[in-house]
C-alpha cells in the first residue's frame, strides 16, 4: 500500500473554467479517506485524477516518493501502469465476461500462471462473498452481486490504492448498510489505502479515518469525522453535513 | 501508440478522403466551364436533371409520406409485414427495377402490351420518372417510419380528443410536425434521382432522355482530351450544385431535430380506419404488387423464358441461366470479383470505423469533427463524381507518385471504400455510443494497455455490431454499377457493369441481364435474411 500527495493540483478546462483547484493533501498508508461534497464539486475528477483516468494541468502528483503526474514537465504515468484499483458507480461489470474472467481479469496483465490466477480470483471471491457464482454472467446477478464483483476485481491486484467513486449509490437501504460494514472491514482486514468518493451527508463518510470535504473545485476542510461533525470550518461546511439531518 | 494510429488515420482521410475531390474541383478553368456549358447536350442534360428530380421528389412524398403514417398510426392489420415489404425496395439495386420495368413495359416486346394490349412505353419521360420513384419513395419512408416512431404521440392525441378525426390529425397535426422531414425527404430523393445512373442509363438512354450522370459518361466514353475536359467539368457543377443544395437546407432548415420528440416510445392510441380498412388494405397491396412483385415477376419470366418477347408462362426453361453461367466466360469471374472486392471493401471499412470511431467517441482530440465531415461527404457525393475524382488523382499514380492505379481492381476497391465506410462509420457509431466509458477505464486500471482494451473489451462488445456493419457494405458493393462502369475495364468486369454490357448489346435478345438480375435478387434476400436472424432482427429489413 502507498501513500498519495497532492501538490497544488488543478485542472483547468479551456481560459478560465477551473473543474479544480489549489489541492493540497496527503493520504497516508492504510488510510481509508472519503472525499465529500455535492455533485459537481470535482470530488470524481480529483479520484479519476489518482487512477490517471484524468489529467491534472497544474501540480504534480506522488505516490509514495514516485511523482506519476507532473504536466509542467510532461510526465504522465498511464492508468494501466499505476496499479490503483478502481468500484465505478456503474460497477462496469463486463457483460461479455462472466464472474471469474471478470476478477480474473487484471491478473492476466501481471505475468501470473493459470493456476496461480485461479487460486487468487477463489480467494477473493470468497472474501466478497461471491463463493459459487463464477460461472455467471452480469445479468445473471443482482445490483448487489455486480457491487461485489467490481470490489473483487479491484481487490484481487493487490493494488496500491484502491478507489471508489459512490459505490452504493444504486443499492436499497439494507444492502447498504451491509456493504458499508464489509467494506470497512475489508479494508483494516487488506490494510487498504482507500479512498471514498460520497455524497451522502448521514452515515456513509462516517466510517472513514478522514474526511475531506469539497466545495466548487476546492478543498473546504480536512478533518476526523468527528472534526467534521463538532468543528465544521465554514458556513458551507455546517449546512452541507446539518442538510442530511 | 493510440496517437499514432489516429495521426496515420487521419493522414489516409486527407489522402483519400480529401484531395481527390479538391483535385477535381480546382481542375477545371473558366475556358472548361465555358466549353461545357455552350454545349446544347449539357444543358438539355442540365435541365432534365432538375425536371426529372423535381417531379420524382414530389412524386416520392405523396407515396412515402401517407404510407408511413398509415403504418405508424392506424389500426390497420399486418403493418408489421407490410413495413418489411414497402422497405424491401430500398435494398434492392435500382437497375434491376429497370431491367424490370423494360421487360414488362417495353413498346415492342413489354409483357404488359403483350398480355393485356396495353400501349405502355417504358422509354419516356413518365417510364423515367416511375421508375426512380418506385425505388426512391423508400428514402422518404424509412425517415419518416422512424420519427413517426420516436413522435410523442400524445400530441395527436391532444388533436382527437378536440374533435378532430383521423384524417384532420394527419393534416393538421402530423403533416406539420413532419415538416423538416418532408422537406430532407424531398431534397434527399431529389438529389439521389440526381446522382442514380443505372435508371437514366437503362431506360432514359434509349428515350435519349440523358440526365448530367449519364452526360458525363458519354463525354468520358468519347475518349477524346475535349470529352475527358467537359466530363471532369459537369462533375464539377454538378458535385458542387449537391454540396450547396444539401448544406444549404441544413442551414436554413436546421438540422432534423428541431421537432418534438418525446424521450419515451408510447404505444400511441391507433386511429381506428373502420369502414376504410379495406379499401386501404387493398390499395396498399395493390402498390405493393405494381410496384414491387410485378417488376420482380417481370425479371424471372425473362430469365426463364427461352425465346425473350414471346412470354409465355406454361414454356419456361434454365437455358438462359445455363448459358449466362456456364457460357459465357465473363460471368464467373464477375461473380468471383464483386464477391471479393466486396468481402474486401466490407473488412476494410469494418476495421477503420472499429478504430476510428474509437477517436470520435472516446477521445477529445482536435480534428475528429473535421474527419467525421470529411468521412460521410462521399456517401452524399454522386457516384459518378467520386469514380471520375479516382480517375483523375490516381491515374499517373498519386498525384504522380507510385504505380497507376487506372484499370486495376484496386481503384475499384478504393472507390468502394470511400462510397460506404459513412455506412460502417454509422453502425459501429452506435454501436460506441451505447458502450460505457466505466468498461474501458475499469480495463485500464486492471492494467490493459489500448490495444489490450480494443481487443479484450471493444471486439468481444461490439462484436454483433461489426458484423452488421460488414453485411451492410457488402450488399450495396456486391452490385455496384455508377462507380464501377467509370473504372472497369477488359478483365475487371464485375456483376453491375456486366449486367448493363448484357442489356446493352452482348446479350439483348437473350435475358441475360434477368438472369443476373435474379442472381442479384436472390444474393440480396438471402443476406438481408441472414443479417436480421443473426442480429435478432436489429439491423437488415
Amino acid at each position: 500500500m502507498s501513500h498519495v500527495n497532492f501538490e497544488n493540483i488543478g485542472k483547468k478546462y479551456g481560459d478560465e473554467l477551473w473543474a479544480v483547484q489549489d489541492l493540497n493533501f496527503e493520504i497516508k498508508d492504510s488510510e481509508f479517506i472519503s472525499f465529500l461534497g455535492p455533485s459537481g464539486c470535482g470530488k470524481t475528477t480529483t479520484l479519476r485524477m489518482i487512477a490517471g483516468l484524468e489529467e491534472n494541468t497544474h501540480g504534480k502528483i506522488y505516490f509514495d516518493s514516485e511523482i506519476v503526474s507532473d504536466p509542467l514537465n510532461g510526465y504522465f504515468l498511464l492508468p494501466e501502469k499505476r496499479n490503483v484499483g478502481m468500484v465505478f458507480q456503474s460497477y462496469a461489470v463486463w457483460p461479455h465476461m462472466n464472474v471469474f474472467d471478470n476478477v480474473a481479469y487484471p491478473l492476466k496483465f501481471q505475468k501470473m500462471n493459470k493456476d496461480k490466477i485461479h487460486d487468487e480470483v477463489i480467494k477473493i471471491l470468497n472474501a466478497v462473498d461471491l463463493k459459487g457464482l463464477e460461472l455467471r454472467k452480469s445479468h445473471e446477478l443482482s445490483g448487489g452481486q455486480q457491487q461485489r464483483v467490481a470490489l473483487a476485481r479491484g481487490l484481487v491486484m493487490k493494488p496500491r490504492i484502491l478507489l471508489l467513486d459512490e459505490p452504493l449509490s444504486n443499492l436499497d437501504a439494507k444492502l447498504r448498510e451491509k456493504m458499508r460494514k464489509d467494506i470497512r472491514q475489508l479494508q483494516q482486514e487488506f490494510k487498504l489505502t482507500m479512498v471514498y468518493v460520497t455524497h451522502d451527508q448521514r452515515e456513509d463518510f462516517q466510517m472513514s479515518d478522514t474526511i475531506l470535504v469539497m466545495n466548487r473545485g476546492k478543498i473546504e476542510q480536512i478533518g476526523t469525522p468527528d472534526d467534521i461533525l463538532n468543528n465544521p470550518k465554514s458556513e458551507f461546511v455546517t449546512d452541507f453535513i446539518r442538510s442530511g439531518e | 501508440m493510440k496517437k499514432l494510429f489516429y495521426i496515420i488515420s487521419l493522414l489516409i482521410i486527407v489522402i483519400v478522403f480529401i484531395a481527390p475531390f479538391v483535385n477535381l474541383f480546382i481542375i477545371p478553368t473558366l475556358h472548361d466551364f465555358a466549353l461545357v456549358l455552350k454545349n446544347e447536350n449539357t444543358i438539355k442534360a442540365i435541365k432534365n436533371s432538375i425536371l426529372v428530380s423535381s417531379s420524382v421528389g414530389g412524386l416520392c412524398i405523396l407515396l412515402g409520406l401517407p404510407l408511413a403514417w398509415i403504418l405508424t398510426r392506424t389500426d390497420l392489420p399486418y403493418k408489421n409485414i407490410f413495413r418489411t415489404w414497402f422497405c424491401l425496395p430500398y435494398a434492392i439495386p435500382p437497375f434491376v427495377g429497370a431491367i424490370g420495368w423494360i421487360i414488362l413495359a417495353n413498346p415492342t416486346s413489354g409483357i404488359l402490351n403483350q398480355w393485356f394490349g396495353l400501349h405502355l412505353n417504358i422509354y419516356s419521360f413518365t417510364g423515367l420518372v416511375w421508375v426512380e420513384t418506385s425505388f426512391l419513395f423508400t428514402f422518404v419512408l424509412l425517415s419518416s417510419l422512424t420519427i413517426l416512431d420516436h413522435m410523442d404521440s400524445s400530441l395527436e392525441e391532444a388533436a382527437r380528443l378536440s374533435g378532430a378525426s383521423g384524417l384532420r390529425v394527419f393534416i393538421d397535426i402530423a403533416i406539420p410536425l413532419l415538416k423538416p422531414a418532408i422537406i430532407s425527404g424531398f431534397i434527399l430523393s431529389c438529389l439521389a434521382t440526381a446522382a442514380s445512373f443505372g435508371i437514366p442509363a437503362l431506360i432514359g438512354g434509349p428515350a435519349r432522355i440523358y440526365l448530367m450522370t449519364t452526360q458525363i459518361y458519354t463525354y468520358q466514353r468519347m475518349g477524346t482530351a475535349e470529352g475527358i475536359q467537359m466530363s471532369i467539368a459537369l462533375s464539377a457543377i454538378l458535385g458542387l450544385t449537391t454540396l450547396i443544395i444539401l448544406y444549404g437546407t441544413q442551414y436554413f432548415f436546421g438540422s432534423n431535430k428541431n421537432f418534438t420528440v418525446g424521450g419515451k416510445t408510447s404505444r400511441p392510441s391507433l386511429v381506428k380506419l373502420g369502414n376504410l380498412k379495406i379499401p386501404i388494405l387493398t390499395t396498399l397491396v395493390l402498390i405493393l404488387f405494381i410496384i414491387f412483385i410485378l417488376p420482380i415477376f417481370g425479371v424471372l419470366l425473362s430469365a426463364l423464358s427461352p425465346i425473350q418477347g414471346s412470354w409465355n408462362i406454361s414454356n419456361l426453361s434454365l437455358s438462359n441461366f445455363s448459358r449466362v453461367l456456364f457460357h459465357t466466360e465473363e460471368t464467373a469471374r464477375a461473380l468471383g470479383q464483386s464477391l471479393l472486392l466486396g468481402f474486401l471493401a466490407a473488412l476494410i471499412c469494418t476495421f477503420f470505423a472499429f478504430f476510428f470511431n474509437y477517436f470520435i467517441y472516446r477521445t477529445k482530440w482536435i480534428g475528429r469533427d473535421f474527419a467525421s465531415i470529411a468521412l460521410s461527404l462521399p456517401f452524399s457525393t454522386p457516384g459518378t463524381i467520386l469514380a471520375l475524382a479516382l480517375i483523375v488523382s490516381f491515374s499517373r499514380g498519386f498525384f504522380g507518385f507510385g504505380p497507376s492505379l487506372y484499370n486495376t481492381l484496386w481503384i475499384i476497391l478504393l472507390a468502394y471504400i470511400i462510397k460506404y465506410l459513412s455506412l460502417s462509420l454509422k453502425t459501429v457509431g452506435d454501436g460506441y455510443q451505447q458502450i460505457h466509458p466505466s468498461l474501458e477505464e475499469a480495463a485500464r486500471i486492471s492494467g490493459a494497455s489500448w490495444l489490450a482494451v480494443m481487443r479484450t473489451i471493444y471486439l468481444p462488445l461490439l462484436s454483433s455490431t461489426l458484423m452488421a456493419s460488414s453485411f451492410l457494405v457488402f450488399m450495396p458493393v456486391l452490385s455496384e454499377l455508377t462507380m464501377t462502369i467509370l473504372l472497369t475495364g477488359p478483365g475487371l468486369e464485375t456483376i453491375g457493369p456486366l449486367l448493363f454490357q448484357f442489356q446493352e448489346y452482348s446479350d439483348v435478345g437473350g435475358g441475360g441481364a434477368a438472369v443476373l438480375s435474379t442472381i442479384i435478387i436472390a444474393f440480396i434476400f438471402i443476406l438481408n435474411f441472414t443479417l436480421k436472424t443473426l442480429s435478432n432482427g436489429r439491423y437488415g429489413l
